[in-house]
C-alpha cells in the first residue's frame, strides 16, 4: 500500500513537471540553468524580459501547422 | 523464452489489425461498429511504429545516441533546450494538429469511409510519418537547419528558392482556406460568432495578466482563460435567445471574411504577447481536451457508421467537391496522411530541442501516428451521422437546390433518405437557424462530435451546448492557425522585401510591419473573399487548391530528404523515401492537371471560365449580375494560374534534384553532405533532462 502511495505520488510529481515543461511555466526556470545563462558576463533577463523575448523568437517562425 | 512471447503479442496485434481492416474493407452488410476503425487503426499503428520505424531508424538514418544533438551543443535555455522526449513529443503534436485532420477526412467522407479511412492509415505509415522523421533527422544533423536552408544547401540554390517561395504560396492558400471554413462554420450563428468574438477579449485579458502580473505563469492563466471560454458558449445560447443581440452577432459571409480580415491583421501588427500568444494557449489546452474527449467519446459510445464504405460520387460527380475518389480523396485527406507543412515544424523548433537522435523516432513519427488517428476519428464523427443529413449540411445550395424540400429531393434522389424537417428539427436541437448548406466540414463535424458527446454525457438535452462547444473548439483552433500563420507570412515579406528596401526588412520598424501584415492579409484576404462569394460554397474550388500545394510542400521535403539519403550512401533503401514522393508528385501532378484543365466545368478552373464567358457572351447572364460573372470569370483563371505556378515551381525543383541523383549515383561530382561536425555526447546514457533527471 505505501509502495503504491509512493509509486503514485512519483508518478504525479513527473506528470505535473512535464505539464509545466509542456506548457511553458519551466521555461524561465530552464534558461537561469542553461550553461550559456550561467556562464555569461552579461546579467540574466528578468521573468518579464524573458517572457516577452522569448513569445517574440517562438512566433517569428512557423510553429503551427494545419 | 521473452523472445517467443514478444513474438506471440506482436502476431496477435498484426491478426487483429489485418482482421479489423479486412472487416472495414469487405463488410457490405449491417452498418459497422466504429471499434473496428478505432481497433484497425490502432493495430497498423503499433505494427508500423514497431517494426517500420525502428528499421528506418536503424538502417535507413543509423541514428546515433553516442552523437551530440544541437540542444546539447548549443544549449541557450531559449532556443536550444534538451527536452525531456515525452514533453517535446507533446510541443510537437500540438504544433502539427491543426485543423486539416479533422476538416479533410469530414469532407473525404463524401466517397464513403473506406478509400479515406485506408489513405488515413497506409498514408500516415508509409509517407507522413517518414517525412516527418526523416526531415527532423536531417535538420538534428545540421544543427536545427530549415527546410528551405537544407534544400539551398543539398539540392542547389535555386532549389532553396523555390522551397521558401512553396512555403509563401501554401501558406496563403492555407490561410484563405481556414478562414473560408470558420466563415461557413460561423455564418448566420449568432451563438457561434458571439462565443468566438470573446475570445479575443478573454486573450488580451490573459495577454495582460502574462505580461504585467504573472509573466510566464501559463498554466494558471490558460485554466483562467479556459474556464471563461467555456462560460462564453454557455452564456451565447442568452445572446442567440434575445431578440436585439441576436441580430448584432447574425452576420454573413462578407461581414464575417472581413472582421476575420481584421482580426489577422490585429495579430499581426499587435504586439505577440497582448493577442497572439494567449489565444495560442487557450487554442491548446481546448485542442487537448476535445480531441481525448472526442476519442473517448468514440470508445465509450461506439457508434454506428451509417455511411456506406464506397458512395456514388467515387466517379467525381460529388456534391461536397468535384473529382474522382483518384486523385482527389488524397488531395483532401492532405495532413491526416501526410502534410508538407509538418516539415516546417520537424525542421524548425523541434530538432533544437531534441535530447537524443534515437528520440526523433518516437516524436517524428510518432506524434504523426497521433495525427492520423486524429483523422481517423474525424471520419468516424463524420460517417456516424446519417448521409442524407451529412450531404445536406456539405452540399452548396447551387448543387441540392435553395429550398428545404428542394435539397431533401434531390439528396434523396441520391440514393440517401431525407426529410426536410430531419433538417429543422436537427437546426434547433442544436441551437442552430439553419444547418443547410454549411460547405466546409465544420459544422458536420460539429455534429457528429455533438452526438458523441452528448450520448456519453447529457443527453439531447445538452445537444446544443456540445455542438457550440465543438464549432468553438474548431474555430478557435483554425484561428491560432491563422493568425500565428499571418505574423509568420509577415515576416517573410518584410524578409522579401528587406532585399528591395532595406529598411522594410527591419522587424521593429513600424510602418513596415503595418504595410507587410497588409500585404500578407490582403492576399489571403483575396481568396477567402472569392470563396465567400462563390455560388459553389468556394470549398469545392479552394480545398483541392490547398490540399495540392500542401502534397506538394511534402513532395519538396521527400525531393530533399532522397538527396541527403543519396549523399550519404544510402542507395538500396532509397525506396523508403523515394516511393512516397513519386506518389504525391502523381497524385498533385494529376489533381493540378485536371483542376486547370479538365473540360467539366465542376471540375476544371478553365472550363468554368469558359463556360461563364459563353454565358455572358450569349446573353445568357442578367445585366445586374455581369460584373460578378466577370469576377468569377477572373478567379477561376487566377486559380488556374496559382495551380500551374505550383505545379511548375515543383517540376524544376524536382529536375534540379534529378541533376544532383545523377551526379551522385556516376560519381560525376564529389559528394558534399552539409552535416555538423561530429561530437561525443558528455551526457550518461540515462540521461532523460534536466527537469527530469533527478527521477
Amino acid at each position: 500500500m505505501r509502495h503504491a502511495t509512493k509509486t503514485a505520488a512519483r508518478l504525479l510529481r513527473r506528470f505535473w513537471r512535464g505539464l509545466r515543461e509542456w506548457c511553458g511555466d519551466a521555461a524561465y526556470e530552464r534558461y537561469l540553468r542553461s550553461p550559456a545563462t550561467r556562464s555569461n558576463a552579461c546579467r540574466a533577463l528578468t521573468p518579464k524580459e524573458f517572457y516577452v523575448e522569448q513569445l517574440n523568437r517562438r512566433y517569428s517562425r512557423p510553429n503551427r501547422c494545419c | 523464452m521473452k523472445r517467443v512471447l514478444a513474438i506471440i503479442v506482436w502476431l496477435g496485434v498484426a491478426l487483429l489489425g489485418a482482421a479489423a481492416l479486412g472487416k472495414i474493407a469487405l463488410d457490405r452488410g449491417e452498418p459497422l461498429n466504429a471499434t473496428w476503425f478505432v481497433v484497425a487503426a490502432v493495430c497498423s499503428y503499433l505494427v508500423a511504429y514497431r517494426f517500420y520505424s525502428a528499421f528506418l531508424a536503424a538502417k535507413l538514418l543509423a541514428l546515433d545516441d553516442n552523437r551530440a544533438t544541437p540542444a546539447e551543443c548549443h544549449d541557450d535555455g531559449r532556443d536550444f533546450v534538451p527536452t525531456n522526449k515525452w514533453v517535446l513529443f507533446g510541443h510537437h503534436f500540438a504544433a502539427i494538429a491543426g485543423p486539416g485532420p479533422l476538416v479533410g477526412p469530414t469532407l473525404a467522407a463524401q466517397f464513403g469511409y473506406l478509400p479515406g479511412t485506408l489513405w488515413l492509415i497506409a498514408g500516415a505509415a508509409f509517407a507522413g510519418c517518414v517525412q516527418d522523421f526523416v526531415i527532423l533527422f536531417c535538420s538534428i544533423r545540421r544543427n536545427g537547419k530549415s527546410l528551405g536552408e537544407m534544400a539551398r544547401e543539398e539540392v542547389s540554390r535555386r532549389g532553396g528558392f523555390i522551397a521558401q517561395l512553396a512555403v509563401l504560396a501554401i501558406l496563403i492558400i492555407l490561410l484563405a482556406v481556414v478562414a473560408l471554413v470558420v466563415v461557413n462554420a460561423l455564418k448566420s450563428s449568432p451563438w457561434a460568432t458571439f462565443t468566438l468574438a470573446m475570445t479575443v477579449p478573454i486573450a488580451m485579458l490573459l495577454g495582460v495578466y502574462l505580461r504585467y502580473f504573472r509573466p510566464g505563469r501559463v498554466l494558471e492563466a490558460s485554466l483562467i482563460g479556459v474556464s471563461l471560454v467555456l462560460f462564453a458558449v454557455v452564456a451565447g445560447r442568452w445572446v442567440a435567445e434575445s431578440p436585439s443581440w441576436a441580430q448584432v452577432f447574425t452576420l454573413g459571409g462578407v461581414a464575417l471574411a472581413v472582421a476575420i480580415m481584421v482580426y489577422g491583421f490585429a495579430a499581426s501588427a499587435l504586439p505577440v504577447w497582448l493577442l497572439l500568444a494567449p489565444r495560442d494557449y487557450l487554442s491548446a489546452f481546448i485542442k487537448a481536451g476535445a480531441i481525448f474527449s472526442l476519442a473517448a467519446g468514440i470508445l465509450i459510445v461506439r457508434p454506428q457508421v451509417l455511411m456506406p464504405p464506397l458512395t456514388r460520387f467515387i466517379d467525381g460527380s460529388g456534391p461536397v467537391f468535384a473529382g474522382k475518389v483518384f486523385p482527389f480523396c488524397f488531395i483532401t485527406i492532405a495532413c491526416g496522411a501526410i502534410s508538407g507543412f509538418h516539415s516546417l515544424i520537424s525542421s524548425g523548433t523541434t530538432p533544437k530541442m531534441i535530447l537524443r537522435e534515437s528520440h526523433a523516432r518516437f516524436i517524428g513519427y510518432g506524434a504523426m501516428l497521433l495525427e492520423s488517428f486524429v483523422g481517423v476519428m474525424a471520419m468516424v464523427a463524420a460517417c456516424a451521422m446519417p448521409p442524407g443529413v451529412y450531404f445536406a449540411i456539405n452540399s452548396p445550395s447551387g448543387i441540392v437546390g435553395g429550398t428545404g424540400d428542394a435539397a431533401a429531393a434531390t439528396i434523396s434522389g441520391w440514393g440517401f433518405t431525407l426529410q426536410a424537417q430531419t433538417m429543422t428539427d436537427l437546426a434547433h436541437k442544436v441551437g442552430e437557424i439553419t444547418l443547410w448548406n454549411r460547405a466546409g466540414g465544420a459544422p458536420s463535424l460539429a455534429v457528429g462530435m455533438a452526438q458523441i458527446f452528448s450520448s456519453t454525457i447529457g443527453g439531447e438535452r445538452l445537444l446544443s451546448i456540445w455542438y457550440h462547444f465543438a464549432i468553438m473548439f474548431e474555430a478557435l483552433f483554425i484561428l491560432t492557425v491563422l493568425d500565428a500563420g499571418t505574423r509568420v507570412g509577415r515576416f517573410m515579406i518584410q524578409e522579401l522585401g528587406g532585399r528591395v528596401w532595406k529598411p522594410f526588412g527591419r522587424s521593429g520598424w513600424m510602418p513596415g510591419i503595418l504595410l507587410s501584415s497588409a500585404i500578407i492579409v490582403g492576399l489571403w484576404g483575396y481568396f477567402l473573399y472569392q470563396g465567400v462569394v462563390d455560388p459553389l460554397g468556394g470549398i469545392n474550388s479552394l480545398w483541392p487548391l490547398f490540399g495540392i500545394s500542401n502534397q506538394l510542400l511534402a513532395a519538396v521535403a521527400l525531393v530533399v530528404a532522397t538527396t541527403i539519403l543519396l549523399k550519404m550512401g544510402r542507395v538500396r533503401l532509397i525506396w523508403m523515401t523515394l516511393l512516397p514522393m513519386a506518389w504525391l508528385v502523381l497524385v498533385t501532378m494529376t489533381a493540378s492537371y485536371q483542376k486547370i484543365f479538365d473540360s467539366n466545368p465542376n471540375l476544371g478552373f478553365l472550363s468554368k471560365a469558359n463556360a461563364l464567358a459563353a454565358q455572358v457572351a450569349a446573353g445568357a447572364i442578367p445585366a445586374a449580375k455581369i460584373a460578378e460573372t466577370q469576377r468569377l470569370i477572373f478567379n477561376q483563371r487566377l486559380d488556374a494560374a496559382v495551380t500551374g505556378v505550383l505545379a511548375c515551381m515543383i517540376l524544376v525543383l524536382i529536375l534540379e534534384a534529378l541533376v544532383q541523383w545523377y551526379a551522385i549515383l556516376s560519381r560525376r561530382k564529389e559528394t558534399v553532405l552539409h552535416e555538423s561536425p561530429y561530437v561525443a555526447t558528455r551526457w550518461a546514457a540515462d540521461y532523460s533532462g534536466a527537469a527530469h533527471g533527478d527521477d
